[in-house]
Protein backbone atom coordinates (compact mmCIF):
# COMPACT_ATOMS: atom_id res chain seq x y z
CA UNK A 1 0.00 0.00 0.00
CA UNK A 2 1.74 3.60 -0.83
CA UNK A 3 2.44 5.59 1.89
CA UNK A 4 0.98 9.35 1.00
CA UNK A 5 -0.23 11.52 3.08
CA UNK A 6 -3.57 10.36 3.54
CA UNK A 7 -2.46 7.29 5.75
CA UNK A 8 -3.44 8.03 8.98
CA UNK A 9 -1.61 5.01 10.99
CA UNK A 10 1.38 3.48 9.91
CA UNK A 11 2.94 0.60 11.56
CA UNK A 12 6.83 0.18 10.55
CA UNK A 13 7.83 -3.36 11.41
CA UNK A 14 7.24 -3.41 14.87
CA UNK A 15 8.42 -5.83 17.65
CA UNK A 16 6.55 -6.44 20.98
CA UNK A 17 8.09 -8.18 24.12
CA UNK A 18 6.19 -8.68 27.08
CA UNK A 19 8.06 -8.87 30.20
CA UNK A 20 11.38 -8.09 28.58
CA UNK A 21 11.57 -12.05 27.49
CA UNK A 22 8.49 -12.98 26.09
CA UNK A 23 8.34 -11.61 22.30
CA UNK A 24 4.72 -11.90 20.62
CA UNK A 25 5.21 -9.27 17.60
CA UNK A 26 8.58 -10.00 15.56
CA UNK A 27 8.13 -7.93 12.16
CA UNK A 28 4.56 -6.83 12.08
CA UNK A 29 4.51 -3.84 8.72
CA UNK A 30 0.90 -2.36 8.04
CA UNK A 31 -0.98 1.26 7.16
CA UNK A 32 -4.31 2.23 7.39
CA UNK A 33 -5.53 5.17 5.03
CA UNK A 34 -7.76 7.69 6.61
CA UNK A 35 -11.42 6.87 6.17
CA UNK A 36 -10.80 3.35 5.74
CA UNK A 37 -11.70 0.00 7.26
CA UNK A 38 -8.44 -1.85 7.55
CA UNK A 39 -8.97 -5.83 9.00
CA UNK A 40 -6.28 -7.58 10.93
CA UNK A 41 -7.36 -11.01 10.91
CA UNK A 42 -5.37 -14.27 12.08
CA UNK A 43 -6.39 -17.08 15.27
CA UNK A 44 -5.73 -17.03 18.55
CA UNK A 45 -2.50 -15.95 19.88
CA UNK A 46 -1.15 -14.86 16.48
CA UNK A 47 -0.78 -10.97 17.92
CA UNK A 48 -3.98 -9.30 16.90
CA UNK A 49 -4.47 -7.82 20.21
CA UNK A 50 -0.54 -6.97 20.78
CA UNK A 51 -0.82 -5.01 17.57
CA UNK A 52 -3.79 -2.82 18.42
CA UNK A 53 -2.33 -2.07 22.05
CA UNK A 54 1.32 -1.65 20.54
CA UNK A 55 -1.10 1.34 19.00
CA UNK A 56 -3.22 2.50 21.56
CA UNK A 57 0.00 2.10 24.11
CA UNK A 58 -2.11 -0.22 26.21
CA UNK A 59 0.99 -2.60 26.56
CA UNK A 60 2.24 -0.68 29.16
CA UNK A 61 -0.33 -1.55 31.87
CA UNK A 62 0.40 -5.40 30.58
CA UNK A 63 4.19 -5.30 30.80
CA UNK A 64 4.69 -4.86 27.41
CA UNK A 65 6.84 -2.75 25.18
CA UNK A 66 7.34 -2.23 21.62
CA UNK A 67 11.24 -2.76 21.34
CA UNK A 68 11.69 -2.17 17.33
CA UNK A 69 10.20 -0.31 14.60
CA UNK A 70 8.13 2.80 14.76
CA UNK A 71 4.18 3.58 14.85
CA UNK A 72 3.00 7.10 13.33
CA UNK A 73 -0.55 8.23 14.32
CA UNK A 74 -1.62 11.01 12.05
CA UNK A 75 1.65 12.98 12.39
CA UNK A 76 3.05 11.99 15.80
CA UNK A 77 5.41 9.50 16.65
CA UNK A 78 3.87 7.11 19.50
CA UNK A 79 6.43 6.51 21.81
CA UNK A 80 5.88 8.08 25.25
CA UNK A 81 2.54 8.73 25.49
CA UNK A 82 0.25 7.26 27.61
CA UNK A 83 -3.67 6.26 26.58
CA UNK A 84 -5.20 9.10 27.78
CA UNK A 85 -2.66 11.18 25.57
CA UNK A 86 -4.03 8.94 22.84
CA UNK A 87 -7.60 9.49 23.45
CA UNK A 88 -7.04 13.22 23.47
CA UNK A 89 -5.14 12.57 19.95
CA UNK A 90 -8.26 10.89 18.59
CA UNK A 91 -7.64 7.19 18.82
CA UNK A 92 -9.48 4.72 20.95
CA UNK A 93 -9.51 1.34 21.50
CA UNK A 94 -12.73 -0.74 22.21
CA UNK A 95 -11.16 -3.40 23.77
CA UNK A 96 -11.70 -7.62 23.27
CA UNK A 97 -14.33 -8.86 25.81
CA UNK A 98 -16.47 -5.54 25.67
CA UNK A 99 -15.08 -4.50 29.24
CA UNK A 100 -17.96 -2.37 29.70
CA UNK A 101 -18.68 -1.01 33.35
CA UNK A 102 -21.11 -3.14 34.49
CA UNK A 103 -22.25 -1.40 38.01
CA UNK A 104 -23.02 1.80 36.08
CA UNK A 105 -26.03 2.45 34.07
CA UNK A 106 -26.08 1.73 29.85
CA UNK A 107 -25.76 6.03 29.97
CA UNK A 108 -23.80 6.53 32.58
CA UNK A 109 -21.11 3.98 30.24
CA UNK A 110 -21.72 5.84 27.03
CA UNK A 111 -21.06 9.13 28.88
CA UNK A 112 -17.86 8.28 30.85
CA UNK A 113 -16.40 7.89 27.05
CA UNK A 114 -16.79 12.01 26.95
CA UNK A 115 -14.37 11.82 29.84
CA UNK A 116 -11.69 13.44 27.78
CA UNK A 117 -13.98 16.25 26.40
CA UNK A 118 -14.89 19.17 28.06
CA UNK A 119 -18.39 19.39 27.10
CA UNK A 120 -21.42 20.64 28.78
CA UNK A 121 -24.69 19.43 30.31
CA UNK A 122 -26.10 20.37 27.22
CA UNK A 123 -23.57 19.33 24.73
CA UNK A 124 -22.82 15.81 26.70
CA UNK A 125 -26.87 15.21 25.84
CA UNK A 126 -26.91 16.07 22.31
CA UNK A 127 -23.66 13.94 21.54
CA UNK A 128 -25.77 11.34 23.38
CA UNK A 129 -28.81 12.14 20.85
CA UNK A 130 -26.21 11.68 17.96
CA UNK A 131 -24.90 8.43 19.52
CA UNK A 132 -27.87 6.66 20.37
CA UNK A 133 -29.02 7.28 16.61
CA UNK A 134 -26.63 4.73 15.65
CA UNK A 135 -27.30 2.10 18.25
CA UNK A 136 -31.19 2.45 18.64
CA UNK A 137 -31.02 -0.88 20.38
CA UNK A 138 -29.95 0.07 23.05
CA UNK A 139 -31.32 3.57 24.16
CA UNK A 140 -33.88 1.72 25.63
CA UNK A 141 -32.18 0.41 28.02
CA UNK A 142 -30.46 3.40 28.99
CA UNK A 143 -30.81 3.21 32.88
CA UNK A 144 -30.71 -0.42 33.52
CA UNK A 145 -27.10 -1.40 34.47
CA UNK A 146 -25.06 -2.08 32.38
CA UNK A 147 -24.20 -5.80 33.81
CA UNK A 148 -27.19 -6.94 32.87
CA UNK A 149 -27.04 -6.69 28.90
CA UNK A 150 -26.81 -9.00 26.22
CA UNK A 151 -23.66 -9.56 24.77
CA UNK A 152 -24.37 -7.93 21.79
CA UNK A 153 -25.84 -4.84 23.61
CA UNK A 154 -22.71 -4.70 25.43
CA UNK A 155 -20.86 -4.08 22.44
CA UNK A 156 -22.87 -1.87 21.42
CA UNK A 157 -22.03 0.04 24.57
CA UNK A 158 -18.42 -0.33 24.53
CA UNK A 159 -18.51 1.01 20.81
CA UNK A 160 -21.00 3.99 21.82
CA UNK A 161 -18.41 4.74 24.56
CA UNK A 162 -15.64 4.91 22.18
CA UNK A 163 -17.49 7.26 19.72
CA UNK A 164 -17.97 9.44 22.96
CA UNK A 165 -14.70 10.66 22.58
CA UNK A 166 -14.92 11.49 18.76
CA UNK A 167 -12.10 9.65 17.61
CA UNK A 168 -10.75 9.94 14.48
CA UNK A 169 -9.22 6.33 14.67
CA UNK A 170 -11.41 3.52 16.47
CA UNK A 171 -9.08 0.08 17.31
CA UNK A 172 -11.49 -2.43 17.58
CA UNK A 173 -10.49 -5.97 19.18
CA UNK A 174 -12.38 -8.51 18.17
CA UNK A 175 -16.25 -7.11 18.00
CA UNK A 176 -18.08 -10.61 16.92
CA UNK A 177 -16.72 -12.86 19.55
CA UNK A 178 -19.59 -14.75 21.14
CA UNK A 179 -22.22 -13.11 19.18
CA UNK A 180 -24.96 -14.53 17.20
CA UNK A 181 -24.16 -14.09 13.18
CA UNK A 182 -27.56 -11.92 12.76
CA UNK A 183 -25.93 -9.17 15.84
CA UNK A 184 -22.70 -9.80 14.41
CA UNK A 185 -24.48 -8.24 11.37
CA UNK A 186 -25.97 -5.39 12.94
CA UNK A 187 -22.84 -4.24 14.55
CA UNK A 188 -20.82 -3.98 11.14
CA UNK A 189 -23.23 -2.37 9.92
CA UNK A 190 -23.37 0.23 12.62
CA UNK A 191 -19.03 0.21 12.62
CA UNK A 192 -19.58 0.95 8.43
CA UNK A 193 -21.99 3.75 9.23
CA UNK A 194 -19.72 5.33 11.62
CA UNK A 195 -16.94 4.97 9.20
CA UNK A 196 -19.11 6.24 6.49
CA UNK A 197 -21.24 9.23 8.24
CA UNK A 198 -18.89 10.37 11.09
CA UNK A 199 -15.53 9.46 8.66
CA UNK A 200 -13.63 7.53 11.33
CA UNK A 201 -10.89 5.61 10.36
CA UNK A 202 -10.68 1.85 11.99
CA UNK A 203 -8.39 -0.78 12.25
CA UNK A 204 -10.19 -3.69 13.22
CA UNK A 205 -8.73 -7.54 14.83
CA UNK A 206 -10.97 -10.15 13.98
CA UNK A 207 -11.26 -14.01 13.93
CA UNK A 208 -14.24 -14.06 12.14
CA UNK A 209 -12.46 -13.64 8.29
CA UNK A 210 -15.35 -13.73 6.27
CA UNK A 211 -17.52 -10.67 8.08
CA UNK A 212 -14.56 -9.15 8.56
CA UNK A 213 -13.54 -9.13 5.32
CA UNK A 214 -16.71 -8.32 3.63
CA UNK A 215 -16.86 -5.01 5.58
CA UNK A 216 -13.65 -3.77 5.24
CA UNK A 217 -11.29 -2.39 2.38
CA UNK A 218 -8.41 -3.72 2.76
CA UNK A 219 -6.95 -6.99 5.41
CA UNK A 220 -3.71 -8.26 6.78
CA UNK A 221 -3.47 -11.72 8.17
CA UNK A 222 -0.82 -12.42 10.59
CA UNK A 223 0.32 -15.97 11.95
CA UNK A 224 2.68 -16.20 15.59
CA UNK A 225 3.29 -12.15 15.22
CA UNK A 226 4.29 -11.85 11.23
CA UNK A 227 2.49 -10.74 8.48
CA UNK A 228 1.52 -13.62 6.43
CA UNK A 229 -0.71 -12.00 3.40
CA UNK A 230 -2.07 -8.44 2.55
CA UNK A 231 -4.24 -7.60 0.17
CA UNK A 232 -7.59 -5.57 -0.47
CA UNK A 233 -10.20 -7.53 1.12
CA UNK A 234 -11.93 -8.33 -2.36
CA UNK A 235 -8.74 -9.90 -3.50
CA UNK A 236 -8.30 -11.87 0.05
CA UNK A 237 -11.80 -13.24 -0.35
CA UNK A 238 -10.92 -14.90 -3.23
CA UNK A 239 -7.47 -15.93 -2.80
CA UNK A 240 -7.57 -19.53 -2.46
CA UNK A 241 -5.29 -20.24 0.65
CA UNK A 242 -7.19 -17.73 2.38
CA UNK A 243 -10.38 -19.52 1.24
CA UNK A 244 -8.73 -22.86 2.69
CA UNK A 245 -7.15 -21.78 5.72
CA UNK A 246 -9.16 -18.70 6.91
CA UNK A 247 -12.67 -19.60 5.90
CA UNK A 248 -12.62 -22.81 5.45
CA UNK A 249 -13.50 -23.43 2.06
CA UNK A 250 -11.68 -25.84 -0.31
CA UNK A 251 -11.39 -26.07 -4.14
CA UNK A 252 -13.77 -29.06 -4.05
CA UNK A 253 -16.15 -26.74 -2.35
CA UNK A 254 -16.77 -26.72 1.78
CA UNK A 255 -14.68 -28.49 3.37
CA UNK A 256 -15.75 -29.91 6.54
CA UNK A 257 -14.32 -31.55 9.64
CA UNK A 258 -15.79 -35.52 8.24
CA UNK A 259 -13.99 -34.03 4.76
CA UNK A 260 -10.65 -34.09 6.78
CA UNK A 261 -11.11 -37.48 8.67
CA UNK A 262 -11.85 -39.08 5.89
CA UNK A 263 -8.28 -37.76 4.11
CA UNK A 264 -6.65 -38.63 7.07
CA UNK A 265 -7.93 -41.93 7.22
CA UNK A 266 -7.34 -42.53 3.19
CA UNK B 1 -40.58 2.98 81.02
CA UNK B 2 -37.17 4.16 82.08
CA UNK B 3 -35.71 0.82 81.19
CA UNK B 4 -37.13 1.35 77.74
CA UNK B 5 -36.10 5.42 77.72
CA UNK B 6 -32.37 3.71 78.86
CA UNK B 7 -32.43 1.36 75.76
CA UNK B 8 -32.98 4.16 73.53
CA UNK B 9 -30.41 6.33 74.74
CA UNK B 10 -27.75 3.13 74.50
CA UNK B 11 -29.04 2.83 70.75
CA UNK B 12 -29.08 6.16 70.14
CA UNK B 13 -25.26 6.47 71.59
CA UNK B 14 -24.38 3.91 69.73
CA UNK B 15 -26.05 5.12 66.39
CA UNK B 16 -23.93 8.34 66.43
CA UNK B 17 -20.90 7.06 67.78
CA UNK B 18 -21.46 4.59 64.70
CA UNK B 19 -21.53 7.65 62.10
CA UNK B 20 -18.03 8.12 62.80
CA UNK B 21 -16.72 4.03 62.09
CA UNK B 22 -19.18 4.60 58.76
CA UNK B 23 -16.84 7.91 57.85
CA UNK B 24 -13.54 5.96 58.40
CA UNK B 25 -15.27 2.72 56.36
CA UNK B 26 -16.11 5.47 53.80
CA UNK B 27 -11.87 6.59 53.92
CA UNK B 28 -11.67 2.09 52.95
CA UNK B 29 -14.44 2.32 50.66
CA UNK B 30 -12.70 5.20 48.44
CA UNK B 31 -9.42 2.96 48.23
CA UNK B 32 -10.66 -0.60 48.11
CA UNK B 33 -13.06 0.77 45.21
CA UNK B 34 -10.06 2.71 43.30
CA UNK B 35 -7.75 0.09 43.63
CA UNK B 36 -9.05 -2.91 45.01
CA UNK B 37 -6.69 -2.86 48.03
CA UNK B 38 -7.57 -2.64 51.51
CA UNK B 39 -5.80 0.80 52.73
CA UNK B 40 -4.08 -0.56 56.20
CA UNK B 41 -2.77 2.88 56.55
CA UNK B 42 -5.94 4.41 56.72
CA UNK B 43 -5.40 4.24 60.86
CA UNK B 44 -2.46 5.75 60.62
CA UNK B 45 -3.40 8.43 58.53
CA UNK B 46 -6.03 9.29 61.24
CA UNK B 47 -3.59 9.81 63.67
CA UNK B 48 -1.38 11.70 61.74
CA UNK B 49 -4.15 14.13 60.15
CA UNK B 50 -5.27 15.10 63.64
CA UNK B 51 -1.49 15.12 65.33
CA UNK B 52 -0.91 17.84 62.50
CA UNK B 53 -3.96 19.40 63.11
CA UNK B 54 -3.37 19.73 67.12
CA UNK B 55 0.79 20.88 66.44
CA UNK B 56 -0.66 23.39 64.05
CA UNK B 57 -3.30 24.74 66.25
CA UNK B 58 -0.40 24.80 69.10
CA UNK B 59 1.95 26.83 66.99
CA UNK B 60 -0.74 29.27 66.94
CA UNK B 61 -2.54 28.95 64.06
CA UNK B 62 -6.41 29.76 64.70
CA UNK B 63 -8.83 26.83 64.59
CA UNK B 64 -9.97 27.34 60.89
CA UNK B 65 -6.76 28.70 59.21
CA UNK B 66 -5.03 25.53 60.81
CA UNK B 67 -8.30 22.95 59.50
CA UNK B 68 -7.25 24.05 55.71
CA UNK B 69 -3.80 23.53 56.42
CA UNK B 70 -3.91 20.14 57.87
CA UNK B 71 -6.47 19.47 54.89
CA UNK B 72 -3.78 20.44 52.57
CA UNK B 73 -1.52 18.35 53.92
CA UNK B 74 -3.52 15.18 53.67
CA UNK B 75 -3.69 16.10 49.64
CA UNK B 76 0.12 16.53 49.54
CA UNK B 77 0.42 12.92 51.53
CA UNK B 78 -2.03 11.72 48.84
CA UNK B 79 0.23 13.03 46.17
CA UNK B 80 3.48 11.99 47.77
CA UNK B 81 1.36 7.77 47.83
CA UNK B 82 0.16 8.16 44.93
CA UNK B 83 4.10 8.70 43.14
CA UNK B 84 6.32 7.52 45.20
CA UNK B 85 3.93 4.40 46.30
CA UNK B 86 1.15 3.35 44.02
CA UNK B 87 2.34 4.76 40.61
CA UNK B 88 5.66 2.47 40.53
CA UNK B 89 3.63 -0.50 41.86
CA UNK B 90 0.99 -0.16 38.70
CA UNK B 91 -0.05 -3.79 37.81
CA UNK B 92 1.61 -5.60 40.21
CA UNK B 93 -0.71 -7.92 42.43
CA UNK B 94 -2.94 -7.14 44.82
CA UNK B 95 -1.26 -8.38 47.84
CA UNK B 96 1.93 -6.71 46.74
CA UNK B 97 -0.24 -3.10 47.30
CA UNK B 98 -1.73 -4.40 50.78
CA UNK B 99 1.59 -4.86 51.69
CA UNK B 100 2.26 -1.27 50.58
CA UNK B 101 0.28 0.14 52.61
CA UNK B 102 1.04 -1.38 55.53
CA UNK B 103 4.53 0.00 55.44
CA UNK B 104 3.32 3.44 54.04
CA UNK B 105 1.21 3.12 58.05
CA UNK B 106 4.38 2.93 59.90
CA UNK B 107 6.05 5.24 57.84
CA UNK B 108 3.25 8.07 58.58
CA UNK B 109 3.07 6.79 62.15
CA UNK B 110 6.90 7.42 62.35
CA UNK B 111 6.54 11.16 60.42
CA UNK B 112 3.77 11.89 62.58
CA UNK B 113 5.49 11.01 65.87
CA UNK B 114 9.10 12.42 64.67
CA UNK B 115 7.26 15.76 63.83
CA UNK B 116 4.72 16.28 66.43
CA UNK B 117 6.13 14.32 69.79
CA UNK B 118 5.04 11.35 71.31
CA UNK B 119 2.87 12.78 74.17
CA UNK B 120 -1.36 12.55 74.09
CA UNK B 121 -2.16 16.11 73.36
CA UNK B 122 -5.69 17.72 73.96
CA UNK B 123 -7.82 18.70 71.60
CA UNK B 124 -10.60 21.20 72.04
CA UNK B 125 -13.38 21.57 69.63
CA UNK B 126 -15.26 23.57 72.15
CA UNK B 127 -18.22 20.92 71.95
CA UNK B 128 -18.44 19.19 75.59
CA UNK B 129 -19.27 15.73 76.10
CA UNK B 130 -22.04 16.66 78.19
CA UNK B 131 -25.82 15.83 77.59
CA UNK B 132 -27.56 18.14 75.92
CA UNK B 133 -30.60 20.08 78.09
CA UNK B 134 -33.44 20.93 75.55
CA UNK B 135 -33.19 17.05 74.43
CA UNK B 136 -33.48 15.55 78.22
CA UNK B 137 -36.72 18.46 78.34
CA UNK B 138 -38.40 17.50 75.57
CA UNK B 139 -37.47 14.17 74.61
CA UNK B 140 -36.03 12.58 78.78
CA UNK B 141 -32.89 11.54 76.48
CA UNK B 142 -29.53 12.05 77.80
CA UNK B 143 -27.54 12.66 73.99
CA UNK B 144 -23.90 13.90 74.71
CA UNK B 145 -23.62 16.92 72.48
CA UNK B 146 -19.94 15.79 70.90
CA UNK B 147 -22.17 13.00 69.98
CA UNK B 148 -24.49 14.55 68.39
CA UNK B 149 -22.45 16.71 66.46
CA UNK B 150 -19.71 14.12 65.60
CA UNK B 151 -22.89 12.18 64.02
CA UNK B 152 -24.12 15.11 62.03
CA UNK B 153 -20.55 16.08 60.71
CA UNK B 154 -20.08 12.59 59.79
CA UNK B 155 -23.71 12.62 58.35
CA UNK B 156 -23.45 15.57 56.38
CA UNK B 157 -19.60 14.23 54.84
CA UNK B 158 -20.91 10.72 54.18
CA UNK B 159 -24.27 12.94 52.04
CA UNK B 160 -21.81 15.07 50.12
CA UNK B 161 -19.33 12.41 49.09
CA UNK B 162 -22.12 10.34 48.11
CA UNK B 163 -23.81 13.14 45.69
CA UNK B 164 -20.42 13.71 44.10
CA UNK B 165 -20.07 10.39 43.07
CA UNK B 166 -23.22 10.31 41.60
CA UNK B 167 -23.24 13.34 39.87
CA UNK B 168 -20.15 14.61 39.09
CA UNK B 169 -17.74 13.99 36.46
CA UNK B 170 -14.57 12.79 38.58
CA UNK B 171 -17.32 10.93 40.71
CA UNK B 172 -18.63 9.03 37.40
CA UNK B 173 -14.37 8.67 36.35
CA UNK B 174 -13.88 6.66 40.19
CA UNK B 175 -16.93 4.46 39.55
CA UNK B 176 -15.54 3.38 36.45
CA UNK B 177 -12.50 3.30 37.57
CA UNK B 178 -13.46 1.31 40.46
CA UNK B 179 -15.46 -1.30 37.57
CA UNK B 180 -12.69 -2.24 35.33
CA UNK B 181 -9.30 0.00 35.25
CA UNK B 182 -8.19 -0.89 31.85
CA UNK B 183 -11.36 -0.11 29.89
CA UNK B 184 -11.50 3.22 32.01
CA UNK B 185 -7.96 3.93 31.16
CA UNK B 186 -9.06 2.96 27.43
CA UNK B 187 -11.12 5.42 27.42
CA UNK B 188 -8.89 8.40 28.38
CA UNK B 189 -9.56 8.47 32.17
CA UNK B 190 -6.72 9.62 33.66
CA UNK B 191 -6.06 7.03 36.87
CA UNK B 192 -3.17 8.88 37.89
CA UNK B 193 -5.91 11.66 38.85
CA UNK B 194 -8.30 9.62 40.26
CA UNK B 195 -5.99 7.76 42.53
CA UNK B 196 -4.95 11.42 43.85
CA UNK B 197 -8.61 12.70 44.40
CA UNK B 198 -9.73 9.14 46.32
CA UNK B 199 -6.40 9.67 48.76
CA UNK B 200 -7.09 12.91 49.16
CA UNK B 201 -10.79 12.48 49.78
CA UNK B 202 -9.63 9.66 52.34
CA UNK B 203 -6.87 12.15 53.96
CA UNK B 204 -9.97 14.08 54.52
CA UNK B 205 -11.99 11.73 56.10
CA UNK B 206 -9.34 11.26 57.75
CA UNK B 207 -8.71 14.21 59.42
CA UNK B 208 -12.11 14.66 60.64
CA UNK B 209 -12.65 11.25 61.84
CA UNK B 210 -9.33 11.73 64.10
CA UNK B 211 -10.82 15.26 65.23
CA UNK B 212 -13.94 13.75 66.55
CA UNK B 213 -12.77 10.98 67.83
CA UNK B 214 -9.53 12.79 69.22
CA UNK B 215 -11.79 15.14 71.16
CA UNK B 216 -13.55 12.79 73.40
CA UNK B 217 -10.19 10.57 74.08
CA UNK B 218 -7.30 12.59 73.07
CA UNK B 219 -5.05 12.92 70.59
CA UNK B 220 -2.84 9.73 71.12
CA UNK B 221 -1.39 6.63 68.95
CA UNK B 222 -4.31 4.10 70.00
CA UNK B 223 -6.70 6.19 67.54
CA UNK B 224 -4.57 4.06 64.98
CA UNK B 225 -6.32 0.73 66.23
CA UNK B 226 -9.80 2.58 66.68
CA UNK B 227 -9.74 2.92 63.11
CA UNK B 228 -9.47 -0.37 62.22
CA UNK B 229 -13.11 -0.94 63.79
CA UNK B 230 -13.87 -0.15 60.16
CA UNK B 231 -12.51 -4.21 59.50
CA UNK B 232 -15.52 -5.16 60.89
CA UNK B 233 -17.40 -2.01 59.84
CA UNK B 234 -16.70 -3.29 56.22
CA UNK B 235 -17.41 -7.11 56.22
CA UNK B 236 -21.04 -6.24 57.40
CA UNK B 237 -21.43 -3.66 55.20
CA UNK B 238 -19.44 -4.77 52.05
CA UNK B 239 -16.13 -3.64 51.21
CA UNK B 240 -16.98 -1.70 47.70
CA UNK B 241 -20.40 -0.08 48.69
CA UNK B 242 -20.79 3.26 50.41
CA UNK B 243 -24.12 2.63 51.26
CA UNK B 244 -23.09 -0.68 53.24
CA UNK B 245 -20.05 1.26 55.01
CA UNK B 246 -22.82 3.87 56.29
CA UNK B 247 -25.31 0.86 57.46
CA UNK B 248 -21.79 -1.14 58.48
CA UNK B 249 -20.82 1.37 60.77
CA UNK B 250 -23.92 2.27 62.49
CA UNK B 251 -24.59 -1.79 63.12
CA UNK B 252 -21.50 -1.61 64.81
CA UNK B 253 -22.15 1.20 66.83
CA UNK B 254 -25.65 0.52 68.00
CA UNK B 255 -24.86 -3.24 68.50
CA UNK B 256 -21.52 -2.56 70.17
CA UNK B 257 -22.79 -0.13 72.68
CA UNK B 258 -26.37 -2.45 73.62
CA UNK B 259 -24.01 -5.90 73.80
CA UNK B 260 -21.60 -3.75 75.89
CA UNK B 261 -25.04 -2.61 78.50
CA UNK B 262 -26.52 -5.71 78.21
CA UNK B 263 -24.55 -8.66 77.81
CA UNK B 264 -20.56 -6.86 79.15
CA UNK B 265 -21.13 -7.74 82.69
CA UNK B 266 -21.47 -11.58 82.50
CA UNK B 267 -18.14 -11.13 80.47
CA UNK B 268 -16.50 -8.81 82.83
CA UNK B 269 -17.28 -5.61 80.65
CA UNK B 270 -15.34 -4.04 78.00
CA UNK B 271 -16.59 -6.23 75.23
CA UNK B 272 -17.10 -3.40 73.42
CA UNK B 273 -13.43 -3.79 71.73
CA UNK B 274 -14.18 -7.67 70.25
CA UNK B 275 -18.18 -7.97 70.10
CA UNK B 276 -17.75 -6.31 66.66
CA UNK B 277 -15.11 -8.51 65.79
CA UNK B 278 -17.66 -11.64 66.63
CA UNK B 279 -19.86 -10.22 64.72
CA UNK B 280 -18.30 -9.95 61.55
CA UNK B 281 -17.00 -13.14 61.72
CA UNK B 282 -20.63 -14.79 61.59
CA UNK B 283 -21.20 -12.15 58.36
CA UNK B 284 -18.36 -14.16 57.19
CA UNK B 285 -19.60 -17.20 57.93
CA UNK B 286 -23.11 -16.60 56.29
CA UNK B 287 -22.70 -13.76 53.98
CA UNK B 288 -19.15 -12.69 52.92
CA UNK B 289 -19.92 -10.57 50.49
CA UNK B 290 -21.74 -8.36 53.27
CA UNK B 291 -25.16 -6.79 52.93
CA UNK B 292 -24.18 -4.63 50.34
CA UNK B 293 -21.27 -5.38 48.78
CA UNK B 294 -21.28 -5.67 44.54
CA UNK B 295 -22.01 -9.47 44.12
CA UNK B 296 -20.16 -10.24 40.98
CA UNK B 297 -22.53 -9.60 38.14
CA UNK B 298 -22.63 -12.51 36.30
CA UNK B 299 -24.72 -13.40 33.09
CA UNK B 300 -26.14 -16.96 32.48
Amino acid sequence: MNKNLDTILAIDNIEVMYDGVISALHDVTLSVPKGNIVALLGGNGAGKSTTLKAVSTMLASERGKVTKGSIRYDGHLIKNQNPTDMVRLGMVQVLEGRRCFGHLTVEENIISGAYSRKLSKQEIKNELEKIYNYFNRIKDRRKSQAGFTSGGEQQMIAVARAMMAKPKMLLLDEPSMGLAPQLVAEIFNIVRELNQKEGVSILLAEQNTNVALRNADYGYIIETGHVMLEGTAESLLKDEKVKELYLGISKEGRKNFRDVLREESA
Amino acid sequence: MTEFLFFIEVVVAGLLSGTMYSLVALGFVLIYKASSTFNFAQGAMVFFAVLAFVGFMELGIPFIPAFFVTVLLMVLVGFCTERLVLNPLMNQSEDTLLMATIGLGFVLEGLAQAAWGVEVRRLDLGIGDFPIEWIIDNLGLFVSALDLTAGLVAAGMITVLALMFKYTKMGLGLRAVADDPGAASSIGIPLKNIMLLVWSAAGVVALVAGMMWGARAGVQFALVDLALKALPVLIIGGFSSIPGAIIGGLIIGASEKVLEVYLGPFFGGAIEGWAPYVLAIFFLLYRPEGLFGEKIIRRV
